[in-house]
């Protein structure tokens, strides 16, 4: 019988004590792996939400406000394009595709998108992985409308179910657009991004459910439109759009054709408008987000501490009630080391089981919540083993348990050196 | 087998509590050590058993001056030379009879050795000392806290009797038995210390034990530092 059996001996005789320490330690593990897991996945997901397209354009803005309105749905526009210069830009001899972007209405909360079929064949996501449908196609017609996967799971829609569409961002809407009701027609597979939350439809609908039509010519006719070869016209002439996304024939042009919008004035019709590459602003944005990032690091590292201090605290509480047992051991030869050690490999065992259960809750609870994070954040957690940071972080902490071990063992040694043989405690 | 001269100990900046002149114990004697509360008893055994070191003077167990050795080797000597039974709860709760009683061989390569001279294996020889102790075989893997008082320090005595220490040194081990008990128990222990050849230094207050002992030792009168 070794230090370390002895010590696994000593720990189940003192159950409660115990149960509880690994409970703390279990749940700061747990709760340190589970920052860590969402924090990387959140910084993957966010990173992942565009892709394939080389510059957004919208009006002259900051550029994390441009990307967070047009990709993530987050904030508004203060002002909005001219369908004019978006068809200038559109024409430039190194643009190979271009997808109008129309914002600002909403249907129970959630942002409607005003495009156009070539969104779902050029939009990409993740690592240039295409838009899929789970259900139905892309609008065919003017009152057609693609759901995001999350909306259809929430709000329980079916293809062919009707939608109404509200005014306005937000939650509560004043003015429904009841006189248009939408045909569900597509159903997106998730992509663990904002789309999920999105409702799509045809940008010539976004004009007429606002009955602009000085703004629009909508054209119910056969019409053979330059951008696609649909039946119908699902653009129509809007005057005005909130962004759009650019596509070009090669990488190269991007930084030229970034700089010609931002500042040819030509170009852009003296409007001031700016281009921003994605990758590059969504950089921005995590750097921006990175002090968050730091917090949350720093405040699951307390947590383990408390919970190291927790093991600590039971060491500590326990050990003048084991005067006695570290006296027999002195009585039977154990030297004052190796009773030191012995409450090492006691913090040591804690520590290690604590991890243990700690990973389990981790995949336990990740298992449980992952279907209703994903609803309420869009995060999509996925069921990874270990990846090596976490694993070093695992080191750190059963290194941790260990050192903090030390501290009863010093004391159990000065007892050891002290009480000697004489038990009066 | 013990030779101690001109022995004193005092804790620093105080004054002595523990003067003897001399004692000599040989081997295979059995001493009945007795004092009231006080009297130095504690102090004495724990410098028997190395674990403090006399301010002055020498104590010399099986010609080896403890004084001369660095505190391991003290342990060291005591886990092979010294048998120890402890007035009482002197088992590890956690462990079961034959896992307290062969403890004793985990910190002894020697007393292993000389465990595994007497049987096949030390958990056999831990039962052939347990048989003799007269502890029923059922109780080998049970808890301790399922023994009565009685069968626990029989349970003590082999644990410090198993590899057959030189010397074994029981403090106070009868003060929660009866006076049957007591007697029984102190006869089983005569009778396994002379099978073994272990001397046997057994520390009481209780005088009506006395008679029971080859010899006996008044530390009241053998302490100066009570005069």
């Amino acid at each position: 019988m070794n230090m370390f059996t002895l010590a696994k001996k000593s720990l189940l005789n003192r159950k409660s004590t115990v149960l509880l320490t690994l409970l703390t330690i279990a749940v700061s593990v747990m709760l340190l792996l589970g920052v860590e897991r969402i924090r990387t996945q959140a910084k993957a997901s966010f990173a992942n939400t565009i892709s394939g397209t080389d510059l957004i354009v919208g009006a002259r803005t900051g550029s994390i406000n441009l990307l967070l309105y047009s990709v993530f749905r987050i904030g508004h526009a203060t002002h909005n394009v001219s369908w004019q210069s978006y068809e200038n830009i559109k024409k430039h001899s190194t643009v190979k595709w271009a997808i109008p972007l129309s914002l600002g209405d909403s249907h129970k909360g959630f942002p409607v998108l005003g495009t156009t079929p070539d969104y779902f064949k050029h939009y990409k996501f993740a690592k240039k992985q295409p838009l899929a449908f789970a259900q139905g196609h892309a609008f065919k017609k003017q009152f057609d409308i693609v759901l995001g996967a999350s909306i259809a799971k929430k709000l329980g829609y079916k293809l062919n179910d009707e939608v109404v569409v509200s005014h306005g961002a937000g939650n509560t809407s004043f003015h429904h657009h009841d006189e248009h009701p939408f045909t569900v027609v597509g159903i997106l597979k998730p992509t663990g991004t904002p789309l999920d939350k999105t409702l799509h439809l045809p940008l010539i609908a976004i004009d007429k459910m606002h009955d602009s039509g000085a703004h629009a010519q909508v054209h119910e006719h056969e019409h053979d439109h330059e951008h696609h070869n649909h039946d119908i016209d699902l653009i129509g002439e809007p005057k005005q759009i909130t962004a759009f996304l650019l596509g070009l024939k090669s990488r190269i042009g991007v930084l030229t054709l970034q700089r010609s919008i931002n500042t040819d004035e030509k170009l852009t019709n003296n409007e001031a408008l700016l281009a921003i590459i994605p990758g590059l602003t969504l950089r921005q944005l995590w750097e921006m987000l990175s002090m968050v990032e730091q917090v949350l690091l720093v405040i699951s590292g307390f947590v383990v501490v408390s919970g190291l201090l927790g093991m600590l605290t039971s060491l500590l509480t326990s050990l003048n009630q084991r005067r006695r047992e570290l006296a027999i051991l002195r009585s039977l030869g154990a030297r004052p080391w190796q009773i030191g050690m012995l409450l090492v490999s006691e913090s040591v065992l804690l520590t290690a089981t604590g991890c243990i259960i700690g990973i389990g809750l981790l995949y336990a609870v990740q298992l449980t919540t992952a279907t209703q994070l994903q609803e309420t954040s869009g995060l999509q957690l996925s069921f990874t083993w270990l990846t090596q940071h976490e694993m070093l972080l695992i080191a750190g902490v059963l290194l941790s348990g260990l050192l903090v071990g030390l501290i009863p063992a010093w004391r159990a040694y000065k007892y050891s050196l002290s009480d000697g043989m004489s038990i009066r405690v | 087998m013990i030779s101690i001269k001109e022995l004193s100990f005092s804790w620093p900046k105080q004054k002595a509590i523990l003067k003897i002149n001399a004692l000599e114990i040989k081997t295979g004697e059995s001493i009945f050590l007795q004092g009231p509360s006080g009297s130095g008893k504690s102090t004495l055994l724990s410098l028997l058993a190395g674990i403090n070191q006399p301010s002055s003077g020498t104590i010399e167990i099986l010609n080896t001056n403890l004084s001369e050795l660095s505190a391991g080797k003290r342990d060291k000597f005591r886990s092979e030379h010294i048998g120890y039974i402890f007035q009482m709860f002197n088992l590890l709760p956690y462990l079961s009879v034959i896992e307290n009683v062969t403890l004793a061989c985990e910190f002894s390569k020697k007393r292993k050795v000389k465990a595994l001279q007497k049987s096949k294996t030390v958990i056999e020889e831990a039962k052939r000392l347990l048989n003799h102790l007269e502890i029923p075989e059922q109780l080998f893997c049970q808890n301790i806290l399922n023994l009565s008082i009685g069968q626990q320090q029989r349970v003590a005595s082999a644990r410090a009797l198993i590899g057959s220490p030189e010397l074994l040194i029981a403090d106070e081990p009868t003060s929660a038995l009866d006076q049957a008990s007591r007697e029984a128990f102190i006869k089983l222990l005569f009778k396994e210390c002379k099978s073994a050849g272990t001397t046997l230094l057994f520390v009481s207050h209780d005088e009506t034990l006395k008679p029971l002992f080859e010899r006996y030792v008044c530390l009241k009168t053998l302490n100066e530092a009570n005069s």
